[in-house]
C-alpha cells in the first residue's frame, strides 16, 4: 500500500533533496509542510517545489502551510501518515536561546505532538545534528544524550533539547534521530548551493580577513554532501529499519583532521593567480582562550569584515577543540551499502568551487546559481 | 662584524593636544571615539596649519646631542609627501619640479651645521620606516669604515582634512629622531628583519588587520632566529601604539608575558606613526627598566604592506 510521507521544512536544502529522493526512489505519496508568512509566499515557494520536483510529481505531492511555531501547525494533515521527516528548523549557529527553544526544540514537540495522533505511523524521523551531544569528546554513541551537557551555542544546545523531549516524552512514538555531519557540498563534485560556517570561514580566510585558527590540528571534522545525507535520511525512514538513534556521517576513520582540512585548503588557494599574488600565510592554531579574547576585543571595530569574521567563527570555535569520534555501527547496520565518505578530495573539490565562483558571486561552469550568498 | 649601537632618543608631537572624543566631535575619526577609548586610546596630537612635518623633525633633532656632527643623516617619511618642504603652489605656478624636490634631510643638514653628513631618504616603508632607518644606519657604519654616528629621522604629519584615524588606530603627528654609533654606550643592535608583501600594497584597513596576527608572529620568529635567540630570551617587547588588545593577543601567541610589552605611551600619544618604537623606548628608559644585558624587541607594522622587527641588548652605562 502507498505511504504518505510529511515532511516539514520541505523547501529547504536538506528537506527539498530529501523530497527529490523519495519521489525518484519510493512510490510515496508526500505531503510538503512550507513555511509561508502569506499566499503570496506560500504560492512563490509551492512553485520552486513544482519546478525543483518535476512536472509529474504533481500527482503525488501535496503542499501545506505550517509555521511550526504556532499552536496546531499541522491540523489541516489528514492524519493517515505512514512516516514524518522532521527537516523545518532555524540552522545558523549564531541563533539566539529563545528562537532556538521555539523553532527547534518547541517546534519539534509539536510535530511530535501531531504524530501521535497518527494512527499508522512506523516512522517519526528528526533530523538532528552531531553537536547535539555538545562539548563532550572522545567515544560518542548512537544513544540519546544523558546527564548535564554544555554546548558551544544555542543551535546545538536546542537539538539536544528536541532529541531529549522525543526520548522522555514520546517514547511510545516510532522515533529516530539522525544527528548529520557538516554538509559541505551537493555532491562529491564539490558543488555548492547551500552556504553554511564552514564555507564562510573558508571565504574569510581566502580574503585575508581570518588570520588565526581556534583549534587543535588533530581535531576530526566530520564532512558530508547533501546526495549521502538525503540517501541516508530515505533509508531512515524505510519501514524496515529499527528505529533509535543514527550517527548519519562518515565512519570515524572517514573524518578529516582541522589540520589536514587547513592545508588542503591552502593548496587549492595557492593555485589561483590572485590569492599568490597577495601571499596571505596560512593561518596559525591559537587557543581558545585567545580566539576568545580576540572576538571580545574586535567588538570595538564595529561593522568590519574582520570583526564580522571573527563573530561568523565564534559559535563553533569551541567544537574545535573537542575532538570526537562518532560510532555510526547502527547506521552502518542499517545501510550496509552506504558509500564511502570521500575526506579530503571532497574538502578539495568544494574549495575548488568556492574558489572558482569567488563564494557564489561568480557563475558556477555548470551555470549553478547557488540559494544564498554570505554576506 | 662591527657592532652599532642606539644612542640618544627623542620625539615631538603636534602641538594641539585633544582627547578622543574631541576627535570624534571634529569629524576626524572612522570609528567611534567609545570603540577607540575601548582599544586604549586616550588623547592625540595634530599639527596647526602652519606647523609642517618638517618643523616636527627639527623639534625632535633638538633634542638630541649632535654637536659633534654625524655621517649620515637617514630621514624617513611615512606618506611621501612628507619627503618635501618645497610649496605645491610654487609648482603650480611656474611648473618646475624642483619645488617638489626640496628635501627635508639636506635642509635639516644645514639647519643644524651637520656639513660632512651625506643624506638618505626612505619613504616607501609606511610605519616602519623608523626601524628601516635603524638597519641602514647599522649596515653603513658596518661598512664604511671612516664613519662612527649616523642620525636616524622620521617625521610625519597628516595633511589637512585628512582621518586622523589609520586600521581602527587614532592617530598623532609626530617625529622621532636617535642616533646610531659605532661604539658603545647604548643599546646594541643585535639583529634586523624586514618582511616586505606587495601582494597587498593596496590592503584595506581590514586586510592590514587580519594579516597582523600571521605576519607578525613570522616576522619576530624570522628576526629571532637571525640573532640565534628564542622568545624566551627577550625581556622587553616594544611594539607601535596600535590597538592596545592587539598586543595582548599578540603576546600570548608568541608566548610573551603581556607585562613585558611596553606600550605605555599608548594612551597619550596615540599611534604616532613610526616614532612609536622611539617614544616608547624611551619610555622604558626614562622608567629606569632597562638593566644592562636584557634584550629588547621592537616591532612595527606598516603600509606597503611591511612588517620590520629590531632586537637590541643594552649595554653598561645606557645613554
Ligand atoms: N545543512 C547542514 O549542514 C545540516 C547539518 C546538521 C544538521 N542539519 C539539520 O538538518 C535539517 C535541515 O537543514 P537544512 O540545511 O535543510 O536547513 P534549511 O535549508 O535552513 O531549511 C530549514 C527549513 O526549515 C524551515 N523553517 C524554519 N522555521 C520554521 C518554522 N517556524 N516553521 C516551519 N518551517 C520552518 C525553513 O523555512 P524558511 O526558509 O521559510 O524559514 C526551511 O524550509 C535541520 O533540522 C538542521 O538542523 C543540517
Amino acid at each position: 500500500m502507498t505511504r504518505r510521507v510529511l515532511v516539514t521544512g520541505a523547501d529547504g536544502y536538506l528537506g527539498l533533496r530529501t523530497v527529490q529522493r523519495l519521489l525518484a526512489e519510493t512510490d510515496d505519496r508526500l505531503v510538503l509542510s512550507v513555511r509561508a508568512a502569506d499566499r503570496t509566499e506560500l504560492a512563490d515557494k509551492k512553485s520552486r517545489l513544482e519546478r525543483e520536483t518535476g512536472t509529474t510529481a504533481h500527482r503525488r505531492v501535496e503542499v501545506v502551510p505550517a509555521d511550526l511555531t504556532e499552536d496546531a501547525p499541522l491540523a489541516g494533515v489528514a492524519t493517515d501518515l505512514a512516516c514524518i521527516v522532521h527537516a523545518a528548523a532555524r540552522t545558523n549557529f549564531d541563533i539566539g536561546r529563545d528562537t532556538a527553544r521555539r523553532v527547534n526544540a518547541d517546534a519539534t514537540a509539536r510535530v511530535a505532538e501531531f504524530a501521535a495522533a497518527c494512527p499508522r505511523l512506523d516512522r517519526f524521523l528528526f533530523l538532528s545534528t552531531l553537536v547535539s551531544v555538545g562539548c563532550r569528546t572522545g567515544d560518542i554513541a548512537e544513544t540519546v544524550t544523558e546527564g548535564d551537557v554544555e554546548h558551544a551555542n544555542h543551535y546545538e544546545w536546542s537539538k539536544e533539547q528536541a532529541e531529549r523531549r522525543l526520548a522522555e516524552r514520546f517514547a511510545h512514538l516510532p522515533w529516530s534521530i539522525a544527528r548529520l555531519s557538516t554538509i559541505v557540498a551537493d555532491d562529491d563534485t564539490g558543488r555548492v548551493t547551500q552556504y553554511n560556517a564552514f564555507h564562510n570561514t573558508l571565504k574569510m580566510l581566502f580574503y585575508g580577513l581570518l588570520s588565526l585558527m581556534p583549534g587543535l590540528p588533530d581535531t576530526p571534522l566530520y564532512l558530508a554532501t547533501a546526495e549521502f545525507t538525503a540517501r541516508g535520511i530515505v533509508r531512515l525512514t524505510r519501514p524496515e529499519t529499527v528505529g533509535g538513534v543514527y550517527h548519519l556521517a562518515p565512519s570515524p576513520d572517514e573524518a578529516v583532521p582541522l589540520g589536514d582540512v587547513m592545508n588542503t585548503v591552502f593548496d587549492i588557494f595557492e593555485r589561483d593567480p590572485a590569492f599568490v599574488r597577495r601571499r596571505l600565510l596560512r593561518p596559525e592554531f591559537c587557543d581558545l582562550g585567545t580566539f576568545a579574547f580576540m572576538v571580545d576585543a574586535t567588538r570595538g571595530l564595529g561593522a568590519s569584515p574582520a570583526a564580522g569574521a571573527l563573530r561568523s567563527v565564534a559559535p563553533f570555535s569551541e567544537q574545535m577543540f573537542r575532538p570526537k569520534r562518532f560510532d555510526n555501527s547502527r547506521l552502518r547496520a542499517s545501510w550496509p551499502d552506504a558509500p564511502a565518505a570521500s575526506g579530503l578530495p571532497l574538502v578539495a573539490a568544494t574549495c575548488a568551487t568556492l574558489v572558482g565562483t569567488r563564494w557564489g558571486r561568480n557563475p558556477a561552469p555548470n551555470g549553478v546559481t547557488p540559494d544564498a550568498v554570505p554576506q | 662584524m662591527k657592532s652599532t649601537y642606539l644612542q640618544d632618543l627623542a620625539f615631538s608631537l603636534g602641538a594641539i593636544g585633544g582627547s578622543v572624543k574631541d576627535a570624534e566631535r571634529e569629524g576626524l575619526l572612522r570609528s567611534s571615539a567609545d570603540d577607540l577609548a575601548a582599544a586604549g586610546f586616550d588623547r592625540h596630537h595634530r599639527c596647526p596649519p602652519d606647523e609642517t612635518a618638517y618643523d616636527l623633525a627639527r623639534a625632535a633633532v633638538t633634542g638630541l646631542d649632535v654637536a659633534d656632527g654625524v655621517d649620515a643623516i637617514i630621514y624617513s617619511t611615512c606618506l611621501p609627501g612628507n619627503g618635501s618642504v618645497g610649496d605645491p603652489a610654487a609648482f603650480a605656478a611656474d611648473r618646475d619640479v624642483k619645488h617638489l624636490m626640496e628635501f627635508p634631510a639636506s635642509r635639516l643638514q644645514a639647519d643644524f651645521g651637520l656639513g660632512s653628513a651625506v643624506v638618505f631618504g626612505l619613504s616607501q616603508q609606511g610605519c616602519t620606516g623608523m626601524l628601516g632607518a635603524l638597519r641602514l644606519a647599522d649596515a653603513l657604519l658596518a661598512r664604511e669604515s671612516g664613519w662612527s654616528r649616523v642620525l636616524c629621522v622620521a617625521a610625519d604629519r597628516f595633511p589637512a582634512d585628512a582621518v586622523y584615524e589609520q586600521s581602527y588606530n587614532l592617530i598623532s603627528d609626530g617625529a622621532a629622531a636617535c642616533v646610531v654609533s659605532a661604539a658603545p654606550p647604548g643599546l646594541r643592535l643585535v639583529a634586523a628583519h624586514q618582511i616586505t608583501n606587495g601582494g597587498l600594497h593596496a590592503a584595506t584597513d581590514d586586510e592590514s588587520v587580519g594579516t597582523f596576527f600571521s605576519y607578525v608572529p613570522r616576522l619576530v620568529r624570522d628576526c629571532l632566529s637571525r640573532a640565534g635567540l628564542t622568545i624566551g630570551d627577550i625581556d622587553w617587547v616594544v611594539p607601535q601604539n596600535t590597538n592596545h588588545n592587539a598586543w595582548q593577543i599578540l603576546a600570548r601567541l608568541l608566548g610573551v608575558d603581556p607585562s613585558k610589552v611596553w606600550q605605555k605611551s599608548l594612551p597619550e600619544t596615540a599611534h604616532a606613526i613610526s616614532a612609536d618604537n622611539i617614544i616608547n623606548l624611551k619610555s622604558l628608559r626614562n622608567a629606569g627598566r632597562i638593566r644592562p644585558g636584557e634584550r629588547i624587541l621592537l616591532v612595527m607594522a606598516g603600509h606597503g604592506l611591511n612588517w620590520q622587527a629590531v632586537v637590541l641588548e643594552a649595554t653598561e652605562g645606557l645613554a
